[in-house]
């Protein structure tokens, strides 16, 4: 009885400690994107000094990409791009297991490669940054795994609150886009964080808002049809921005592993060529967001920079460079809608709103459509200009930037960026459902690989050896897909008996994930020759079991007698009749 | 032997105690990084003072070299490391307007006001850009906004005032003005210059008496003043008080030709005035004759074009100038109606001339002050 008390009061005790830690938390992650921010400054500063010659705009982003790109690929292979994915992922895959080396690496090379004139924001390695002390912080006061993750948001929210100066749309932004739901168990904490974050900020930066804007105010109903067509042309950019970050991406990853020491110097040398033309786009440049929020900038200026701040973060990020995407969206979206507004000023038969009112309205319009996170835009845009009256044409101009590109791209960006390093983050309607009898139920852990060099004469000698419907073909690391019998039969009636396995697959095949639940894993296994892979979503080619329908037929089985199977699988290696379905690819959710 | 009952009870005090202390430690690792975090913001904050006054010292000598978009593009920046530092803003709302960008000079202005709305220099860049957008309402809002400053001294409130009042004035905007000229002359200081300033004032947007009271109070702290002369003889005689405005101008500088011309019409008044006060009868007699004279003697010299619609008017003329030539040498010389139908005959007469002859004389315009004087008017 007094155990059970004891255990009653430690765990009393966890929750009360959680709260005094949201507070503590709150205090570091704020403090940790103050002093990012002034060492962000203070660096380009002394990079850069007052005047910076071109030959000093040109060689500087090369040159100290030279040094991030050893860092990032030496010591801090995790802290590449944004934070903002990497954060969901640890949140989401890894139990919020954020190393300590990360929110330490994030720092220095953020500093450095923003500092060194890079065309990228600021938040999304707060963000990281947050999460990572905070991980830190709970694993160090050996939480339970539970609270530990529960700490990566409240870190995200308290640094982002601290980096942005908007307490809410932080909270918001770390419940819509890292959490990826309104969890009320964590509003409390994300809030007290959040606010204590800001409170901390603004104690050592002052109460100064970010942007001074005036204002503004929807002119005349007519209007929404001009703000309407802001939403469309957001929607459009958004997909251009997406686009183009992912191509170029893409790009970068596909080059030699070698190279990917020198991608953030190449990166450098363009964005040096760029900014010796357009100092304008160096950095985060929030000075000239701030211009455009006051009609400060002329309507060939707004659109110079909006096209070139675009191309030069997708080069910055692609490159692989340490930095963010919230700010240069934020720009960008500036831009587009100052230019929008100046044509509309000048043209429309009805009274306007100055153009500033635009570039606010366009600066939301962005961020809902390439970051996909509308409440967070709305709500940000309003703590930025402390007034409902531009909510309205915001918020139409939000639903069909975000519409638009959800129509046409498939993904965030953000979880189209971890697509591309193969994690796959789970959708909420299947985290809602883990609880549920997933795929870890009824798969097998031990599974046969054919190698990828095999012929395909061996390999079809090999199934009907085993009397298997089909073979995974690759390493339990490295999974290129599957074959079945049928396959194997008609590469060998083609007279491609000799040619190996590898060749004659392109990499893209059915799949599910550990925690898909049972529904998703029939469906999927219909679809496939009678072997269905269960790979990580850490790493979306590494095989963790394989379902089968002697393994679907044995918890059939076992359910009937009563007895509910054990999560991985049964050990055994039955094989399945096969089915004829071609390969597909390894697509997230 | 042992057993699971004799094996040590895990003791939860010890992870307690250890979680106040790493509670504790994180505490101070929070108040360190705090005092640290401060200490750094600072220094970046004095680095970008330093960094926004060097960005002002461009801008003005970029502004004194003459190029005011560099100048803009410095200021701009040196306003945007140290925004509490107005002189900066000031500076580019300066430099947008030299340039003709007033509207964006105009939100600079108004974006300082925000953070500062009793600032009279503020105020008075707004007034002085609203005067240049042509918003009279406008300048008139700033100019108040700054003279009712309570950071304003008395001397600027002042001045500012008297700018205010020259706006409105180059508006004809007299009778926004006049309020204004009233409530500057009510704390003006023990010297000339600044009433003999106000006095000028008065006279343009129309108030001659205050205009006078203005340049008597100038001339009893400095009797010799010469624009105060003028100033007051010209008003003097504005309002008809032709003695007075005689004793001035008899004083005032004769190089100003505006004395030169009051001065003789109004010897010419005071001397040809059949009806001024404290005369004898003999001479307004003598005067109603020599005016007729000179009437009818200018009638023969300025006649008007044939056929002309002034012709008739002309006979007219002459014929009531006969008439009462004829009057003249009667009895009735000597009654009063008799002075004043001459005063407005000559009246008449005089005006009729100042349209028909090439070259007035001032004895045409004495005559024609002298019918106004006494109630006449244009037919």
């Amino acid at each position: 009885m007094s155990t059970l008390l004891r255990v009653d009061r430690l765990w009393l005790r966890e929750n009360q400690l959680f709260l005094a830690l949201t507070i503590v938390i709150g205090v570091l992650a704020g403090l940790a994107a103050v002093l990012f921010t002034v060492a962000i400054e203070q660096t380009s500063h002394r990079l850069f000094g007052l005047a910076p010659s071109a030959l000093r705009l040109f060689a500087i982003p090369p040159l100290m990409s030279l040094v991030t790109g050893v860092l990032l690929v030496k010591f801090f292979p995790d802290v590449r791009g944004s934070g903002v994915p990497q954060t969901e992922a640890a949140y989401h895959l890894s139990g919020g297991v954020i190393p300590a080396r990360v929110p330490f690496g994030k720092f220095l090379t953020g500093v450095l490669c923003i500092g060194s004139g890079h065309s990228m924001g600021r938040e999304g390695p707060s963000v990281q940054i947050g999460a990572g002390l905070a991980s830190v912080i709970g694993r160090w006061l050996r939480l339970s795994p539970a609270n530990v993750r529960d700490l990566v948001p409240v870190g995200a929210a308290a640094a982002l609150s601290a980096a942005f100066n908007t307490p809410v749309a932080a909270v918001l932004f770390a419940l819509e886009e890292i959490i990826g739901d309104m969890n009320a168990t964590l509003l409390g904490s994300t809030v007290v964080a959040s606010v204590v974050a800001v409170i901390v900020e603004r104690s050592i930066l002052g109460n100064e808002p970010l942007f001074h804007v005036p204002a503004y105010q929807l002119v005349h109903p007519a209007e929404l049809g001009a703000y309407a067509a802001l939403g469309i042309i957001g929607g459009i950019l958004s997909l251009l921005f997406s686009r183009a970050l992912l191509g170029l991406r893409g790009l970068f990853l596909r080059l030699p592993q070698g190279s990917k020491i020198f991608q953030p110097a190449m990166g450098g040398l363009v964005i040096g060529a760029i900014i010796v033309f357009c100092p304008a786009v160096m950095g985060v440049g929030y000075d000239y967001v701030d211009q455009a929020l006051n009609g400060g900038l002329l309507l060939k200026t707004l659109a110079i920079l909006c096209v070139v701040k675009m191309a030069a973060t997708v080069v910055s990020y692609a490159s692989g460079n340490a930095g963010g995407i919230f700010a240069p969206s934020l720009y960008v979206g500036a831009m587009a809608g100052g230019a929008v507004g100046m044509v509309v000023h000048r043209f429309a038969p009805f009274p306007t709103a100055e153009p500033g009112a635009y570039a606010l309205v366009g600066m939301g319009t962005l961020f809902a459509g390439i970051i996909r996170a509308p409440m967070t835009s709305v709500f940000m845009i309003f703590e930025i200009t402390q007034d409902y009256q531009i909510l309205v044409p915001l918020m139409v101009a939000n639903m069909l930037s975000f519409a638009i590109s959800k129509r046409y791209q498939r993904l965030p960006v953000y979880h189209a960026l971890l697509e591309q390093d193969d994690v796959h983050l789970p959708s909420p309607a299947i985290e809602a459902r883990a609880t549920a009898r997933t795929a870890r139920h009824v798969m097998r852990t031990a599974v046969p690989f054919v190698p990828a060099d095999t012929s395909v004469e061996a390999a079809y000698l090999s199934l009907l050896e085993q009397d298997a419907p089909a073979q995974l073909v690759g390493t339990r690391d490295h999974l290129l897909g599957w074959v079945t019998r049928q396959q194997l039969e008609q590469w060998r009636s083609a007279g491609r008996s000799a040619d190996p396995l590898a060749s004659m697959l392109d990499g893209e095949y059915v799949h599910v994930h550990p925690d898909h639940p049972i529904d998703v894993v029939l469906d999927r296994f219909a679809q496939t020759g009678g072997v269905l892979p269960v790979v990580s979503r850490t790493a979306a080619r590494r095989v963790e079991g394989i379902v089968t329908l002697d393994s679907i037929l044995k918890v059939v089985d076992r359910r009937a007698r009563g007895r509910d199977p054990a999560p991985a699988g049964a050990s055994g290696a039955e094989s399945d009749p096969p089915a004829t379905r071609p390969n597909r690819g390894p697509t997230a959710d | 032997m042992t057993s699971a009952t004799n094996l040590p009870a895990a003791d939860p005090s010890g992870r307690i105690h250890r979680e106040i202390i790493q509670l504790a430690v994180l505490i101070a690792i929070a108040g360190a990084a705090f005092v640290l975090t401060r200490a750094v913001a600072r220094a970046n904050q004095r680095a970008g003072l330093r960094e926004a006054a060097e960005w002002y010292e461009r801008g003005q000598q970029r502004l004194a070299a003459g190029e005011v978009g560099d100048a803009i593009g410095a200021f701009r920046r040196a306003a945007a490391r140290n925004r509490a530092d107005r002189r900066y803003g000031l500076a580019l709302a300066r430099a947008l307007a030299t340039s003709g960008q007033e509207p964006s000079a105009q939100r600079v202005l108004l974006s300082l006001r925000e953070a500062a709305p009793d600032d009279p220099e503020i105020s008075v860049e707004l007034a002085r850009l609203a005067a240049g957008l042509q918003d009279v309402p406008g300048a008139l809002r700033y100019y108040h906004a700054a003279v009712y400053s309570p950071w304003i001294g008395w001397p600027d409130r002042r001045e500012l005032r008297l700018e205010l009042i020259r706006l409105l004035l180059a508006q004809k905007q007299a009778g926004r003005a006049l309020p204004e000229l009233l409530a500057v002359s009510m704390d003006l200081p023990d010297q000339a210059g600044p009433h003999v300033e106000v006095g000028e004032l008065f006279s343009a947007a129309g108030d001659v008496r205050q205009a006078l009271a203005q340049f008597q109070r100038a001339l009893q702290l400095a009797p010799r003043d010469g624009q105060a002369l003028v100033g007051a003889g010209l008003a003097a005689f504005e309002l008809g008080e032709y003695a007075r405005a005689r004793k001035y101008l008899d004083s005032a500088p004769a190089s100003v030709d505006a004395v030169r011309s009051t001065r003789e019409l109004v010897e010419l008044v005071l001397t040809r005035d059949p009806l001024a006060s404290r005369i004898r009868s003999a001479e307004r007699q003598r005067r109603l004759r020599a005016n007729m004279s000179y009437a009818q003697e200018r009638l023969a010299a300025c006649s008007p074009p044939p056929e002309s619609s002034l012709e008739d008017q002309d006979l007219e003329l002459r014929k009531a100038l006969e008439s009462f030539q004829a009057r003249l040498r009667t009895p009735a010389i000597r009654e009063q109606d008799t002075i004043e139908s001459g005063v407005e005959l000559t009246f008449q007469i005089a005006t009729r001339l100042l349209q028909t002859c090439p070259s007035p004389e001032p004895l045409d315009r004495a005559l024609i002050v002298i019918g106004r004087q006494h109630g006449a008017a244009e037919q």
